[in-house]
């Protein structure tokens, strides 16, 4: 692990997850979340992700990784084989993001989703005063660079989550690196002010 | 624990009691024939278990057989460019080569060990015939394309004008001195047989069901001799089956061979995956780096 500051999604990931746990984290990366939730939750972990270099950092890691997409690898995994499926900055680059949520929920007892919020109020503004994209320390590439393909807001995802039938157990907003957002007590508020947010939820 | 594929050896085999060659009067067998017998060997050997069972192509495949028929026995397992179960077009390929050796009139029924002639033409054929279905289009267009033996063109006969051709004659001359006909045939049809799942009814992940050990699995993008998707179906299994499993699909343009060659993507994973899977079992192990 390196000495940096643990992602801030990560600490709030890590405070959803029961000790002891079986997890699986869909682009998983290098495989930073999965250590971090077994050494600190002593999680039984395994991973997805898509690049050769990710993949083989968590296997020189030890950790049991599938090179593979959210989109097409969840079908081999069975229903309720996981506590947890984690998505972690992960839903705005899949293809098909109700479906993953679908299978996340069917492979886990629980699913957990951190994601940028494209409604924060920097978004808006820049949106409306330059008329462009917005580009954002939290999503830096260019409209026709980046393969964030499905971007949304808080309240689209939780309208996503109700419209599939979950239940939004926990939703924890983070702003400036750090869980919480100035007047974010509702998810009205929340839209508005949080730079991301994490979602833990369940089968309603 | 490493094995080759090609492992047999030319010249007679050993006499059956009659004293005379076996030729084609010794059985058939299959991958899980020659699993048996490296289990027998070990337990004769006085090992209990095995860290890690590696095989790349038929070496894969027994790999395979050796985690789904002996799971206690198996602590780690790497099946690399591989399957589950060969496919209709390498069964396809496969006939081409046998038919090509038993065309051959030195191969005389499959009793040519009574005399003194081989069937090498036959023989060095069907090594033509799979080699090129261990290599790939864009890794023959890299190393030859079109190229020319002779810089002067076209001979406008039949000798090998194209640098590939010479490769390849070379690959077949080169194969049946160390490899035997016969024992070719049998290989080939062993491998033809080989389809794990159907032993376990149909289900690869029920012949995995409750293993312990750990796999990873790694494939080449451009290897049609076991494509990624017959390596991903191995993981698929495994992961349905809730073992613990790594899939690696290595990106290449070395085809199925990739497996046998300096590939340091492939190699570095391989390589922390045993130290990972080492430092787990609580062996000491240092791998050497160079």
């Amino acid at each position: 692990m390196s000495p940096d500051k643990i992602r801030a999604d990560y600490s709030v990931i890590l405070d959803m997850v029961a000790p002891g746990s079986r997890v699986l984290d869909v682009g998983c990366g290098d495989g930073a979340l999965l250590q971090l939730l077994a050494r600190e939750r002593a999680a039984k972990g395994r991973g997805v992700e898509l690049s050769q270099t990710g993949v083989n950092a968590c296997v020189a890691k030890g950790l049991s990784v599938v090179q593979g997409d959210a989109d097409r690898d969840l079908a081999a995994y069975p229903d309720n084989a996981f506590d947890y499926v984690i998505l972690s900055k992960t839903i705005q680059a899949v293809r098909r993001p109700g479906d993953v949520l679908k299978e996340l929920l069917r492979v886990g007892e629980r699913g957990i989703v951190s994601l940028p919020n494209f409604g924060h109020w920097r978004m808006r503004l820049s949106l409306v005063s330059r008329g462009r994209m917005p580009v954002t320390t939290a999503l830096p590439a260019a409209w026709h660079e980046t393969e964030n393909v499905h971007l949304c807001t808080v309240r689209d995802f939780a309208e996503l989550a109700g419209a599939l039938g979950l239940r939004v157990e926990r939703a924890v907003p983070i702003t400036n690196g750090e869980p919480g957002a100035p007047f974010a007590r509702t998810l009205w508020r929340a839209n508005w002010f949080a730079e991301e947010a994490v979602f833990l939820l369940n089968r309603a | 624990m490493c094995w080759a594929a090609a492992w047999a050896r030319p010249g007679p085999p050993r006499p059956p009691p009659d004293g005379a060659p076996y030729g084609l009067r010794f059985p058939v067998i299959t991958v899980a024939d020659m699993v048996r017998a490296q289990a027998m060997l070990i337990e004769a050997l006085g090992i209990k278990d095995l860290f890690c069972v590696i095989g790349g192509s038929i070496g894969g495949m027994q790999a395979l057989q050796w985690a789904a028929a002996y799971p206690a026995k198996v602590f780690a397992c790497v099946p690399i460019a591989t399957a589950a179960r060969h496919s209709a077009q390498n069964i396809a390929f496969y006939e081409v080569g046998r038919q090509a050796i038993m065309a051959d009139p030195d191969w005389r029924g499959g009793e040519y060990h009574a005399s003194e002639v081989r069937p090498d033409k036959g023989l060095a054929v069907a090594r033509m015939a799979a080699h090129i279905t261990y290599l790939s289009e864009a890794g023959l267009r890299r190393k030859f394309d079109r190229g020319l033996q002779q810089r002067d063109g076209f001979s406008f006969g039949f000798n090998a004008d194209f640098q590939v051709e010479s490769y390849l004659r070379h690959q077949g001359q080169s194969f049946v001195d160390r490899f035997d006909a016969n024992a070719y045939l049998y290989i080939t049809r062993a491998i033809d047989y080989f389809d794990l799942a159907q032993d376990y009814g149909g289900s690869l992940a029920q012949a995995f069901k409750e293993s312990a050990t750990r796999f990873c699995v790694f494939s080449f993008s451009s290897d049609w001799h076991y494509p990624p998707f017959d390596n991903k179906a191995i993981a698929r299994a495994l992961v349905s089956a809730g073992c613990e499993v790594s899939y690696v699909e290595v990106e290449t343009d070395k085809g199925h061979d990739a497996f046998l060659l300096e590939e340091p993507v492939f190699l570095q994973g391989l390589t922390g995956f045993i130290d990972a899977a080492a430092a787990a079992r609580g062996l000491a192990l240092k791998v050497p780096r160079g």
